[in-house]
């Protein structure tokens, strides 16, 4: 049986986004260069990255975040969630880096970096708080992280039974840095804060933000 | 003021859009994602060219040998932008030059 029989929000999104001029346009423009493959490689990555990074610039949070942070019941919805930023061009690569080595990539380029600053601003968690972040604003959270799709530390959802995500680097040879590396994947893979703002913008319950 | 009374009868070529699933375009594609369709219709009578008029008048006049030559028809002058989406085996297509944008008698 295909994975995506049945409807679910993912789906919903989707259609959203078909029906809605800005958000269609915007998509093909993504969908069109991360699906192209070129004579030796899967996509042309730099050209798929700019439009990702179009599309979540110039298309209203209603539809961009509605296909990238719907919430989920099921396995058909999940691979379908994972599949917004067209992972096989926009994320997956042969080798997968060092944490750290992919931070100072991403350090030497503009964009990358101010973004990645954002990220680690305003998704940071804080136990204490009601909303799990330092910041208590969900909002800001969820645009920090969706800046990082289009660059190197472009973030995605890791399985498909939970919220976590990471980018394309792990801490295998990290030598005494180790802890360094951990604390850094982990910001993205354990973070109540950036979870709770997702699931809350999934289940809609934290409407008056949007 | 008559002439004008034929002209708002003569609905004339404009765009129309319909909502429909992907699937009922018949390309082949399994998917649950939806678009809007946008296709032309309506008449072309009020001859544009004067390539139009004489054809309408040679034919009145059935001074041609075939009554085969064609008026003009309401057509797509433009395209609206591609259409993806993603299907249920988790592959994307694009669709190009598949709905109307602007219409005209050509």
């Amino acid at each position: 049986e295909p994975v995506l029989s049945k409807g679910n929000n993912c789906l919903d999104a989707a259609k959203a986004c078909n029906l809605n001029d800005t958000c269609k346009r915007f998509r093909s423009a993504y969908i069109t260069p991360c699906t192209s493959s070129t004579s030796n490689e899967i996509c042309n990555k730099r050209k798929c990255h700019k439009a990702l990074r179009l599309f979540f610039d110039k298309v209203p949070p209603k539809h961009s975040y509605g296909m990238l942070f719907c919430s989920c019941r099921d396995v058909a919805c999940t691979e379908r969630r994972r599949q917004t930023i067209v992972p096989v061009c926009s994320y997956e690569d042969r080798e997968k880096p060092n944490c750290l080595n992919l931070q100072e990539s991403c350090k030497k380029n503009y964009i990358c970096r101010s973004r990645l600053a954002d990220f680690f601003t305003n998704c940071q968690p804080e136990s204490r708080s009601v909303s799990s972040c330092l910041k208590e604003n969900y909002a800001d959270c969820l645009l920090a992280y969706s800046g990082l799709i289009g660059t190197v530390m472009t973030p995605n959802y890791i399985d498909s039974n939970s919220l976590s995500v990471a980018p394309w680097c792990d801490c295998s040879n990290s030598g005494n840095d180790i802890d360094e590396c951990l604390k850094f994947l982990n910001f993205f893979q354990d973070n109540t804060c950036l979870k709770n703002a997702i699931q809350a913008f999934g289940n809609g319950t934290d409407v008056n933000v949007w | 003021r008559g002439r004008r009374n034929q002209k708002g009868k003569n609905r004339g070529c404009v765009l129309t859009e319909i909502h429909l699933n992907v699937t009922d375009l018949d390309l082949g594609y399994d998917t649950k994602e939806e678009l809007i369709f946008r296709y032309c219709s309506g008449s072309c009578d009020e001859a544009k060219s004067t390539y139009d008029k004489i054809l309408k008048n040679l034919t009145r006049k059935k001074k041609l040998v075939t009554d085969k030559v064609r008026q003009a028809c309401c057509r797509p002058t433009a395209f609206d932008d591609d259409l993806s989406f993603l299907d249920d085996n988790l592959v994307y297509h694009i669709l190009k030059k598949h709905s109307a944008k602007r219409c005209g008698c050509v």
